[in-house]
């Protein structure tokens, strides 16, 4: 015919290839077989007169798959088992392609690893929103914990607009527009590094500033985190209904959302994010701004004490505005936070609480604004003129590790609240007596709303003066030193230092001492007339 | 026969072509997602071959492996070949009732050049699995064969 006619060549036939390699190999000769998979490649040796099912008890060993998903395929053809190799034609160095064809697929596919990456740049679907109620039952942390998260979760679920309110915040604001500072706490925090270490692709998006200051504007923005989050939601919507899609998405869960969350809700409470459809990154975030509340107020805790009153006063706060903090959800975290100390221990113990309380502490501005949110003081200006006074003490004592502790130790929230309880009974029965109106004021806040206007009015007649400044710091010092020695005994050794160094006017060093605490240097600046920091 | 179509540009001929391709085809380089190869070791004329092609994942196609066979005619490679899909597929271009592929709905068959091959076709096929307009065309069961 004309086919091999061009130039008169002939078409050697396989069968010539055969003939000269049967020249040079003996029968059953070891061959070696390329099986290369989308993904991988081995060197198989073979007998060359095997038949395709031995030929796949080797492959089948070698590639950790069962001999009945194995597909093998040669030169356009599909090996079948009863066929032997040679009369396919393989031979030594040629290659075989094999399909495992499992469940999932996930050998086949070309890019397994995509799917999983180019969710990278988004935040994490909020469509494990309603897993992370299962991830809850699996028990990590104690059952309160669970419940707190699981409460504030609906809490904040059911009241978008206290959300949005947070989010407007301009502290919140702020803080969320610092990557670096965000960036920072998200990596200080161990389980973080766990995670990152186990899924690199993680550390890569936080090392991302681009991603993370996405990240940031879409957790600032919820309207933009909405959108996003329905663009993803179709998106996902869209590769469900692709064959392997589900499988993929819920691969892509398992795999990185589960860490994630599970990492996320150790740290306390990444749940009010997920409202807005954020991720963890996110979600670790609010954790922060959430647990704010109940710390940098002192009287809080013990405010928690009184579940009855605190419960029905919460019931009265939630009118609009900043009083998220006297939310029924919000009591009930503070109750819970004083029921159980461990929680207050975690809570603290958080790094990012400690980064928080320093960047607190060194920003007064901040702090106050905190402080004035805090509905408690909102209708009580007085009281704010007081506090914020009395601010740069109280945050000393925040970082003081021995506040932290009282505060972790119910007994002393207890004793304190009975202080206070005192102070409250004292002014009702001897009003004429000068007490600090302020104190009994603030857990009043919490616990009787109804009782914070009898009060102070009380307090508002009196001016505050000196003397009620000097109890109030005591009472600060008490609280944070956990001890019932005057501050003169305490600071003993602090005035005698002062002596020393010329500051000779006894009263005025013993009232720098309380208020700093017993730091000798921030008493002398305080002697000297200049802020302390 | 040789006849050059252009000057200066010898055309290879068909027969050693399609040894070229044979011999690749067996040695399986490539990502492995797609294979040919002859059809009958002793087709001397060269001509049906049998294919393979994977489907690319993230479509529906994914899984599956289809079975094709490729006529290359005695003007080949000048002329292209004749595919056809022995396993059922859906997909745009392609018969529904007999797998053939027509021609003029696949670009490279539409516009066949003669340093094409029958890899560059099962490549181009694969690629247009992925295709929007191809991707989520729902599938008939796997393991269905067109017959012949």
């Amino acid at each position: 015919g004309g086919e091999g006619g061009a130039g008169g060549v002939q078409p050697p036939p396989s069968r010539d290839f055969q003939l000269s390699l049967e020249i040079d190999a003996g029968e059953g000769t070891i061959i070696k077989v390329t099986v290369k998979t989308p993904k991988d490649k081995e060197e198989i040796a073979i007998a060359e007169d095997s038949s395709v099912t031995q030929f796949k008890e080797e492959i089948s060993r070698r590639f950790k798959a069962k001999q009945d998903q194995l597909v093998l395929i040669f030169a356009g053809k599909i090996l079948k088992d009863g066929d032997s190799l040679s009369q396919h034609g393989i031979k030594d160095g040629l290659t075989v392609h094999l399909v495992i064809k499992t469940a999932q697929n996930t050998s086949t596919s070309s890019s397994t690893s995509t799917p999983a990456g180019s969710l990278h740049p988004l935040p994490f679907p909020a469509g494990g929103f309603g897993d992370l109620s299962t991830l809850a039952g699996l028990g990590m942390g104690s059952a309160n914990f669970m419940e707190l998260q699981q409460q504030m979760q609906r809490q904040l679920m059911s009241n978008p607009e206290m959300l949005s309110q947070l989010m407007e915040n301009p502290l919140v604001q702020n803080m969320m527009s610092n990557p670096d500072l965000m960036r920072q706490m998200m990596v200080s925090n161990p389980q973080m590094q766990q995670l990152m270490e186990r899924n690199p692709e993680i550390s890569h998006m936080l090392n991302n500033p681009e991603l993370m200051r996405q990240t940031m504007e879409l957790a600032r923005n919820p309207a933009m985190m909405q959108e996003m989050m329905r663009n993803q939601d179709r998106a996902l919507s869209n590769l469900e209904s692709i064959p392997g899609g589900y499988n993929a998405l819920r691969r892509m869960y398992t795999d990185i959302q589960e860490p994630m969350f599970s990492a996320a809700r150790e740290q306390f409470g990444n749940n009010p994010f997920s409202a807005l459809g954020g991720g963890s990154e996110s979600g670790v975030q609010p954790s922060r701004t959430e647990n704010r509340e109940p710390l940098p107020n002192p009287w809080g805790p013990p405010n928690a004490s009184n579940p009855p009153e605190s419960a029905g006063g919460g019931g009265g706060g939630p009118a609009g505005g900043t009083r998220m903090f006297n939310s029924p959800g919000m009591q009930s975290l503070l109750q819970q936070i004083s029921e159980n100390p461990q929680l207050m221990q975690n809570m603290l113990s958080a790094p990012y609480m400690r980064s928080m309380m320093q960047s607190l502490s060194q920003n007064p501005e901040l702090a106050s604004q905190v402080m004035m949110n805090n509905p408690l003081f909102a209708g009580n200006p007085q009281l704010q003129e007081q506090f914020r006074s009395q601010l740069p003490v109280f945050l000393q004592q925040m970082q003081n590790p021995e506040a932290l502790s009282v505060m972790t130790n119910p007994r002393a929230m207890q004793a304190l609240m009975q202080i206070q309880q005192g102070l409250q009974t004292l002014q009702t029965e001897a009003p004429g007596l000068i007490i600090p109106g302020s104190i009994p004021g603030i857990p009043s806040g919490g616990s009787a709303p109804t009782e914070n206007p009898a009060s102070s009015p009380s307090s508002a007649g009196t001016p505050p003066n000196v003397a009620q400044q000097q109890l109030m710091q005591q009472m600060l010092q008490m609280f944070a030193g956990g001890g019932n020695q005057t501050p003169e005994v305490r600071f003993q050794s602090q005035l005698d230092q002062l002596n020393a160094m010329g500051f000779i006017n006894r009263e005025a060093n013993l009232q720098a001492l309380i208020a700093t605490g017993g730091d000798i240097n921030a008493a002398i600046e305080r002697l000297l007339g200049s802020q302390p920091s | 026969d040789a006849r050059t179509t252009s000057p200066g540009v010898i055309k290879v001929p068909r027969n050693f072509r399609l040894l070229e391709e044979l011999e690749e085809g067996q040695k399986g380089d490539g990502d492995g997602t797609v294979s040919w190869g002859l059809e009958n070791d002793d087709d001397m004329t060269l001509t049906q071959w049998t294919a393979m092609i994977i489907g690319p994942a993230r479509t529906n196609y994914e899984n599956r492996i289809y079975s094709l066979k490729v006529e290359c005619g005695p003007r080949y490679p000048e002329t292209a070949p004749v595919v056809r899909f022995v396993t059922k597929i859906t997909m745009n271009g392609i018969n529904n009732s007999n797998g053939t592929v027509d021609s003029r709905s696949i670009p490279v068959l539409a516009k066949w050049q003669n340093s094409y091959n029958i890899k560059i076709i099962l490549q181009e096929l694969r690629r247009l699995m992925m295709s929007k307009e191809n991707m989520k065309l729902p599938q008939p069961p796997e393991g269905q064969s067109y017959s012949t």
